[in-house]
């Protein structure tokens, strides 16, 4: 008997050639966006202005609380509207990206909070002897160091936003998951030839969890790592 | 814009809320019922296996790493996959209750292990030690003991995964399971009120998992560990 059977091997080629490459521009685009929003929002929680820094609250506690799946389907079922002269109107991979990116830019601000919060008094007091202002001494000085703690937390990150990707699945994004059960559905049916095997459901899950096993779990390690070596 | 979000206002039918009560009840049912005994069974698995891996019981404490990893490191929906299309073949009578209650236990005790075995690592063995000075049994140790003072710290944690574990039970929804989300999924697509039904819907989530934060908070400010420990 074969290593791969003969009937997984079309199915194995089409996940990782039409599925993965979605999932991971997916997680990559949730990643930048969750980044770049993350750590203005974050930095923005930590000044005494109180009704700006209470709207950042709500925010993340609003994207943090809700299922990501609740707000994939509330975004991608919206109607079409108006911004300015914009027509938007979201297709199902642009609404996932929005939906984990929103989620995700919660969970770095509420992170870079924690960060530079933890960042010690006599840091600001220092930059702002040396002439910088609220922008500079945040960019130059507070920052670097927050991003040194950060690291651990971002890493961790990176592996729920992978996993979490296959939330798309639900408004039919083609990524990893949804590619494994077209396939699964299509060899059941009956109408690709020979017919599956009735391990075939343990064989392709299988495979998606492994895939994503592959890819999570040496970052899980590194972020441990770094969590060990940085703080 | 402005025109186009004062219709949205304007159009926002709050008799919606109030006729669609029902059905969203039988969900938010749903939704605890398969909550609820998954966050018992997971806080009950998690307890064991966190004792397991705090000890170091050889055997055992691999097999329990290998568990927690494997979960911790894939999707949760995957998972759910795996034993919906999968316990079929094996002969398993197949109810999405089952698979619901199922898949979130496994994925909650394997969360709830590591936040149980970080407890219990942070008590001081000097604690364990005069514990066995006073002729306690191993178990005895860690039942007056390791329990009390490891449970405490890592109660906090263990609501946070609980928190997680209410949050997945919306991705139920994809095996059929009718839960809150599959609930104003189902309106929606017969009303076409996408705006009620789902600001309706992220209410009763928020109003939820913002209760079960404000619960944290509050335990974690009563339960603090006096400095001298």
């Amino acid at each position: 008997m074969p290593l791969v059977p003969d009937w997984f091997r079309p199915v194995a080629e089409y996940m990782l050639r039409e599925g993965l490459p979605e999932t991971l521009r997916l997680a990559a685009i949730a990643l930048v966006a969750s980044t770049a929003i993350g750590l203005v929002l974050g930095t923005l929680m930590t000044i005494r202005f109180f009704p700006l820094r209470w709207l950042i609250r709500f925010y993340v506690e609003v994207w943090r609380g809700l299922p990501i799946l609740v707000t994939v389907l509330f975004i991608y079922w919206l109607p079409a509207f108006d911004v300015g002269t914009f027509h938007v109107q979201l297709n199902a991979y642009m609404s996932a990206a929005l939906a984990l990116s929103l989620w995700g830019s919660a969970q770095v601000a509420e992170a870079t909070r924690g960060a530079v919060q933890s960042i010690p008094k006599e840091q600001h007091e220092a930059a702002a002897a040396l002439g910088f202002g609220w922008i500079g001494r945040h960019r130059f000085v507070i920052l670097p160091q927050a991003l040194r703690r950060l690291l651990p937390p971002m890493v961790g990150l990176l592996v729920n936003i992978i996993q979490n990707t296959t939330i798309a699945f639900a408004i039919g994004v083609n990524e990893f998951l949804q590619a494994g059960q077209r396939q699964f559905e299509n060899i059941t049916s009956g109408f690709a030839g020979p017919t599956a095997p009735s391990y075939a459901p343990f064989m392709i899950f299988g495979f998606v969890m492994l895939v994503f096993f592959v890819m999570s779990f040496p970052l899980t390690r590194l972020s441990a790592y770094l969590e060990r070596r940085l703080v | 814009m402005f025109d186009r979000s004062v219709h949205i206002l304007a159009s926002f039918e709050w008799s919606f809320i109030w006729d669609t009560r029902g059905a969203f009840w039988d969900g938010f049912k749903n939704t605890m019922k398969a909550g609820v005994v998954g966050i018992l069974l997971a806080y009950v698995v998690g307890l064991v296996l966190g004792a397991v891996r705090a000890h170091r019981i050889p055997g055992l404490n691999q097999l329990a790493a290998t568990y927690v990893e494997v979960i911790r490191n894939t999707p949760i929906l995957v998972q759910i996959f795996f034993l919906f299309y999968g316990l079929p073949v094996l002969g398993v009578h197949l109810e999405a209750f089952t698979v619901a209650w199922l898949s979130i236990t496994i994925w909650g005790a394997a969360f709830m292990t590591e936040n149980f075995r970080a407890g219990f690592e942070a008590v001081p063995a000097r604690l364990r030690e005069a514990g066995y000075a006073l002729g306690f049994t191993p178990l005895k140790a860690f039942l007056n003991v390791t329990l009390p003072i490891g449970g405490r710290i890592a109660l906090p944690s263990t609501i946070n995964t609980s928190i997680s574990v209410l949050k997945n039970t919306s991705l139920l929804l994809l095996i059929g399971y009718p839960e809150l989300t599959y609930v104003a999924n189902s309106i929606q697509s017969n009303t076409f009120r996408v705006f009620e039904t789902f600001t309706a819907l992220a209410v009763y989530y928020l109003a939820i998992v913002w209760t079960l934060s404000a619960l944290i908070r509050f335990l974690e400010a009563r339960l603090a560990l006096p400095e001298a420990l």
